[in-house]
């Protein structure tokens, strides 16, 4: 039998046992240790910092046409054989691609805000009743498109590849915008005696969310559609804003969703250079798309609240009011083909009655 | 020291008031990199945001324009009607607001010079930079053209 330590000695021995971090951990290989497509790289900070189109170069760079792997792999990282796939159905780049998405990405981290602390609310002052209503009738209104455009990305980002990762990370930017114009407008609503009013029937709502074709068939109804619209209302309230806090509140507002439109836009003309049909498809969605619109804008409940805004009580509202309404529906309109002819999008000849007539209208 | 509206030293004394308290600056808390010409009258003058400040501004002719974002475009009186405001009340009034003279114009007063709509839609992401930048001209003493 071997000497056994005893006293001072074997408790040192036993402490030093306890504590030894590598017991039981199997000797490392470090096989992994250069596995790489491309290695070397040292991008360095430009003028703006490193942004994250600064480091997409060599095969980093590279964008597919067509991103076949179905795992989180990130582009440019070597494959693992065995992962299973994941269910992402948005393969093709022309699905979701916007050259701008990086920059969008970059410029939406930049120009984050804080509704709690950086919007005035001090300067919030009692307003006449029709107004408020008016007021807190459309933060109810623009909460749901919020909501709604928050909801159909979420629900197509999931099936965005990997491959298109400036997508993506760009849109979870949109959805973090979504979740603040909810935040903000819920909180202009209950913070000067109003409260929230009647929710929207939501047609538009509901055919972006039934989008089912593709994230690019969401885009149509939701930003060259509806968000065009919505800049209007946007920049209608910022217009007519009561106070430093409505100022601050639709003006960022209105920032957050140019960059939505952007990015929107941009997908659109990638898709329609590069989309089978795309643009006749465009066409068939919009005919459709316009008919629901169309029913939405005359329903009454947003043409009234704008109408007492711009006029400033009810007795203006039936004046001056809903003519500043209509030419803010007849701009939305003009803007809207303008831009469907910029993608090639014929929409002139068929436009829908119902907005013929607000074009029409001078 | 009393400058005149519209001349170059009148936008180069409003870029320095507006480079030197970033408490101005109203426009979203970041970066705005943006090239953009305003055509103010029969003159052209070039601006340059970066990052958070105007980084340059100067009288230029139409053509050093054509590689801008976009151009913002109104009559004289107009330019003066707002910043007229902006000298009495310290920041534009609503109702004469850079976004509030866009919708007054049929057009709007925004146009790319090689008409993407990309890059004119740059005018409605970075508006509050912009409005920002006039509201700082509060801080210069200015007469107008017709004054001088």
């Amino acid at each position: 039998m071997a000497d056994k330590p005893s006293g001072k000695a074997a408790s040192v021995d036993r402490e030093a046992k306890l504590v030894d971090p590598t017991q039981g951990i199997p000797e490392p290989s470090y096989s992994w240790r250069g596995l790489t497509n491309e290695w070397g790289v040292k991008v360095l900070p430009g003028a703006h910092g490193l942004r994250l189109g600064d480091v997409n170069v060599g095969s980093y760079g590279e964008v597919p046409d067509y991103w076949a792997d179905q795992t989180r792999r990130p582009r440019g990282s070597v494959g693992r054989p065995g992962i299973p796939p994941l269910p992402y159905s948005l393969r093709s780049k022309h699905e979701l691609w916007a050259d701008c998405a990086a920059d969008l990405y970059e410029e939406a981290i930049q120009r984050r805000w804080i509704p709690a602390t950086e919007v005035p609310w001090d300067s919030l002052e009692v307003l006449p009743v029709d107004i408020e209503k008016a007021v807190c009738q459309m933060c109810t209104e623009l909460s749901q498109c919020a909501n709604t455009e928050l909801e159909i990305i979420t629900y197509w980002q999931d099936r965005m590849s990997y491959g298109y990762f400036e997508v993506k990370q760009y849109l979870a930017t949109a959805t973090f915008d979504c979740a603040r114009q909810q935040e903000v407008l819920r909180k202009r609503a209950l913070s000067n005696g109003g409260g929230l009013g009647i929710e929207s029937r939501g047609r538009v709502n509901r055919i972006i969310l039934e989008s089912s074709g593709g994230w690019t068939e969401a885009v149509v109804y939701l930003y060259l559609l509806r968000g065009t619209y919505i800049t209007r209302l946007l920049s209608g309230l910022l217009s007519a804003a009561h106070n430093e806090a409505e100022v601050f509140i639709y003006s960022h507002m209105l920032e957050d969703h140019a960059r939505h439109l952007t990015y929107g836009y941009d997908h659109l003309k990638y898709a329609s250079s590069h989309g089978k049909d795309a643009t006749l498809i465009m066409q068939t969605l919009l005919a459709v798309g316009e008919g629901h619109m169309a029913a939405e804008l005359n329903e009454g409940v947003v043409s009234t609240a704008m109408a007492i805004i711009f006029g400033g009580g009810i007795e203006g509202a039936r004046t001056h009011g809903m003519e500043r309404y209509l030419l803010l529906v007849r701009d939305f309109i003009t803007d809207y083909l303008a831009i469907c002819q910029e993608l090639g999008i014929e929409r002139e000849k068929t436009l829908h009655p119902v907005f013929k007539r607000y074009l029409e209208n001078e | 020291m009393m400058v005149v509206f519209p001349s170059e030293e009148w936008f180069q004394e409003v870029r320095q008031a507006y480079n030197s308290d970033q408490g101005l600056h109203s426009g979203g808390g970041g970066a705005c990199d943006t090239t953009a010409g305003f055509k103010v009258g029969e003159y052209w003058y070039f601006i340059e945001f970066e990052g958070l400040e105007c980084g340059q501004v100067r009288q230029c002719t139409e053509q050093d324009l054509e590689a801008t974002d976009f151009i913002l475009e109104m009559p004289l009186e107009t330019w003066q009607a707002m910043l007229k405001d902006v000298q009495a009340n310290g920041k534009a009034s609503s109702n004469l607001t850079l976004n509030s003279i866009d919708l007054e114009f049929e057009d709007g007063i925004a146009r790319s010079p090689i008409d993407d709509q990309y890059r004119q839609d740059l005018f409605y992401r970075y508006n509050q930079n912009f409005q920002d930048f006039f509201d700082a001209s509060s801080l210069v003493e200015t007469t107008f053209e017709s004054q001088a």
